[in-house]
Formats: C-alpha cells, sequence, structure tokens
C-alpha cells in the first residue's frame, strides 16, 4: 500500500514537472483553438433522461444535447461528443480531455474552484421519491433522515445530505445509499432496498412515471437550483460566448419550448 | 426497435476485442522480459523486475487508468482514451503475466539449463532453444485464465469514455429501463467471448502438448 502511494506521488511530481517544462505553439486563446479546429468536443454522461441519454439506436437524445447543438451551431463549429461517466466529466474538463461538458450540472462551491460555469440554462428542483405504499411522513427534507435513503455519488444532492444530515448526526452514514446512477437507485427503491431516493425533480419525474409504482412526495429547492454547462477554469472568452448565447436562446423562447418538449407532463 | 437496441450493445464487441488484442500482446511482452529478467538476472535487475510486479499487482487498474489518461497523456505522448486505457490495462496485465511466466520458467528446472550449457550453448541460446519452447507450452492453461480477466476487465475503459460493451448496456437500461434485458445482453456477449477464447487456448495447450509433460 505504502509502496503504492509513494509511487503515485512520485508519479505526480513526474508529469507535473513535465507540464511545467510543456507548452509549444498554441492558438491565442481556447475559444480561438477551438473555432480554428473547428470543433468542440463535449462531454456528457448520457445515462440521464431526460437530460441526455441514447434512443435505441444509439442516437444521444435529450434536453441537454439538443440546446448544446444549437449552441455549438450559433458558435459555427462541429459538435462532437464525448460520452463518459458522469463522474469522469469534470476531471476531462480540468486535464483539458474536452472543451465543456454539458450534464445537467448545478452549481456548487467545490466545483467551482477547479473549473467555470456558464450562466444557468435552467433552474431544477429536487425531489424526494418514494415507492406506493410508503407510510412514513416527509413533511420537512430534514423528515428524510428517519429513513434509508438514497442518492448518486457525486452529485449536489449527496452533498446536501452528507453536509446536513449525515454532519449532524441525524442520518447514520449506513442508512445513506449512495448510487452510480439515478436509475439503478430508483429501481432499488421500487424493490424496497431504499426507503427515499433525493434525485433532481424532472428525471424523478420522469423516472417515476415510466417505472410506475413510485411517487414524489415532495419538491424544492434544497441543494440543486441552475444548471449550468461546465467549461475549463479561467476561460473567459468561451464563458462570454457561451453566455451570449444563452441569453439569446432564452430571450428567443428556445430554451423554454425545449422544456415544453422534455419536461412537459 | 428491438433489433436496435442489440446491435447498439454489439457494435461495443469490436472495443471490447480491440482493447483486449492491445493490453494482452503488449502485457504478454512486458511481461516476458521481466519474468527472464527476473528469473535469470542479477540481484539489481532482480530486485527491480520483484518490486515492479509488486506495485503493478498492487495499484487498482481504474487508478493506473486515471493516471495514464487524466495526468500524462498530453504532456508526454497524447494518448485517444483507447490507447490509454488498453495500455494502462495491458501494463496491470503484465505484471500477472510475469508471475505466471515465471512459474512457467521454473518448471522447467535448472538441470535443463545447466545441461544447455555443457554442450556448448550461450545462456540466451539455452533459454530460447530450451527453456522457453517448453516453459511457455506449460504457461498455456493458467495464462488463458489471464486472457479472460483481461477480457472482461477491458469494461474498465469505459470511465475513459470508450463506448464498450458495458458501457452501451448502461446508456439503454437508463433510457428503456429493461436493465436485465440489457445487461443481459452483455453478460452473454462476453460469456461467448470468454468461451470462445478458453476453447481456443486449451485447443493450443492440447495441440502443442510434449510427451514427457501429460
Amino acid at each position: 500500500m505504502k509502496r503504492t502511494v509513494v509511487f503515485i506521488s512520485l508519479l505526480v511530481a513526474v508529469s507535473l514537472v513535465l507540464a511545467g517544462c510543456g507548452g509549444g505553439s498554441k492558438a491565442a486563446n481556447h475559444l480561438a483553438a477551438i473555432k480554428q479546429a473547428g470543433t468542440i468536443k463535449v462531454g456528457t454522461s448520457a445515462d440521464y433522461p431526460p437530460f441526455e441519454s441514447v434512443d435505441a439506436s444509439g442516437n444521444k437524445v435529450g434536453f441537454d444535447i439538443e440546446l448544446m447543438t444549437e449552441i455549438a451551431k450559433r458558435l459555427d463549429v462541429k459538435l462532437e461528443w464525448v460520452d463518459m461517466p458522469f463522474d469522469s466529466l469534470i476531471a476531462a474538463v480540468q486535464e483539458g480531455k474536452i472543451d465543456a461538458s454539458i450534464s445537467a450540472f448545478n452549481y456548487s462551491e467545490e466545483r467551482d474552484q477547479t473549473i467555470d460555469f456558464s450562466d444557468a440554462y435552467y433552474t431544477s428542483e429536487d425531489a424526494f421519491t418514494v415507492a406506493e405504499g410508503f407510510t412514513g411522513a416527509i413533511v420537512a427534507p430534514q423528515d428524510v433522515a428517519a429513513f434509508k435513503v438514497g442518492v448518486q455519488t457525486g452529485t449536489t444532492q449527496d452533498s446536501w445530505l452528507t453536509d446536513t444530515l449525515v454532519a449532524d448526526g441525524a442520518l447514520p452514514e449506513e442508512n445513506l445509499f449512495r448510487y452510480d446512477r439515478v436509475d439503478q437507485a430508483m429501481l432499488d427503491l421500487k424493490n424496497g432496498r431504499i426507503d427515499v431516493m433525493m434525485s433532481d425533480y424532472v428525471p424523478a419525474q420522469a423516472l417515476a412515471k415510466q417505472l410506475g409504482g413510485l411517487e414524489i412526495v415532495y419538491h424544492g429547492v434544497l441543494s440543486s437550483g441552475p444548471i449550468n454547462i461546465v467549461i475549463p477554469d479561467a476561460d473567459a472568452e468561451l464563458q462570454q460566448a457561451i453566455n451570449a448565447i444563452i441569453k439569446q436562446l432564452q430571450d428567443e423562447g428556445f430554451i423554454d419550448q425545449l422544456a415544453v418538449k422534455y419536461f412537459a407532463e | 426497435m428491438m433489433g436496435n437496441f442489440f446491435s447498439y450493445i454489439l457494435q461495443g464487441t469490436a472495443i471490447t476485442v480491440g482493447v483486449t488484442l492491445v493490453a494482452l500482446p503488449f502485457g504478454f511482452t512486458l511481461g516476458l522480459l521481466m519474468a527472464l529478467v527476473h528469473t535469470y538476472r542479477g540481484t539489481i535487475l532482480n530486485r527491480a523486475a520483484a518490486g515492479y510486479s509488486l506495485l503493478m499487482r498492487g495499484v487498482p487498474p481504474i487508478v493506473l487508468l486515471f493516471i495514464l489518461y487524466f495526468i500524462l497523456s498530453g504532456k508526454l505522448v497524447n494518448l485517444s482514451p483507447f490507447w490509454a486505457g488498453s495500455l494502462s490495462l495491458g501494463i496491470v496485465s503484465s505484471a500477472y503475466q510475469m508471475e505466471i511466466l515465471r512459474g512457467a520458467l521454473l518448471a522447467v528446472g535448472g538441470g535443463q539449463m545447466t545441461a544447455a550449457r555443457a554442450i556448448g550453448m550461450s545462456r540466451l541460446q539455452s533459454i530460447r532453444h530450451i527453456i522457453l519452447p517448453q516453459a511457455l507450452r506449460l504457461a498455456i492453461p493458467p495464462w488463458s485464465n489471464e486472457a479472460s480477466i483481461v477480457l472482461k476487465d477491458s469494461s474498465l475503459v469505459y470511465a475513459l469514455g470508450v463506448p464498450e460493451i458495458l458501457r452501451r448496456a448502461q446508456q439503454l437500461s437508463a433510457t428503456t429501463q429493461q436493465p436485465f434485458l440489457a445487461y443481459g445482453t452483455a453478460a452473454l456477449i462476453y460469456f461467448v467471448l470468454v468461451f470462445a477464447t478458453n476453447r481456443l487456448l486449451d485447443y493450443l495447450s492440447e495441440r502443442t502438448k510434449l510427451p514427457s509433460h501429460p
């Protein structure tokens, strides 16, 4: 174990040194480089309907997908999708493997330290979902502490539960179940392995409808709020360009139309 | 629609097989080199090879994958997710293959080397013409284990965004809410691949068997 740690720190140290030596010819800024290449590489985790998913033929579909397609069109570049698990996306933006990422990212201060956000393009709420026949009472959000709670790893809901309920001892750590994906958690909820699932409101509605036997007992803004496109840290040009387009799309009613198309019940 | 469902997952097979076909031979070459060094070389190189094996078997493959792709790649050489993933898996596998091959080299026995040297062969010649032909045959059965492990571990490259079988199954499970069907399809494809690999290696092992090693 110790060897492993030493080895990893060595590798990191070496790579940092090499990074320092690097450099070479580059376009004036990231936005110019994207325009020069004519392609923007955008990461997403296509397993989160209705924001992003694949249809049975493997085409990417969803609210974020259609929005980003329009943004790329207005940036006058081709859009190249890179599909990754949600956990890998921020690292990929940080290391410059992708130019930006759209995957229903909520703003959070922790995330803001390593990457930047565009202006919000949509505001999301949190929801608590239970299986039909659930007998407990959830009136205030804090009431979930009495039950077995499920959440998706690395989401703002995960931080909210950990920082508020687990930190002050109301929710025992062993009663918080972290899942890779929301749909897996919802299946466990339906099968009775957990009592309550905390997630974004919109996907919760979609899943409840699709899976059946589930019921949303509470929704409101606790952890989530505005969702944004993730861009590299201190990348002012790309940020301004994307923000300007988001503003246009909001003014034109494009985003509202998308919301009706994907989120309406 | 159902036809598309299966063909979308099936398309991942090419990537899974591709990753395996890079990782296994790369791991074999590196592993064989390390095994020879460890068995026949002096203290320093010997220790280095032993350390390498210990290290690589101690690091979870996913950690190596992340280091190679997110931290190193782009600074030294620019590796695509496919290559970064395949080479990381090859490096991890090389440590296991080294141990398999080392076991096989030792199983041949020291007497053979002494005998080969006695009839005037150099060390290198003895290894090439006497030791290796026997050792490689002996290594096939345990090596077929490693081959199926690498084949299944190839699913790890999904963490870098390479759309192999498992990632495609995940996506369709999320879209269609039919996890059993999606993961069942993936499991079936993996089973067929591993089964075919093992049968092929069994056949190879049978064909190359020496009369002296029943």
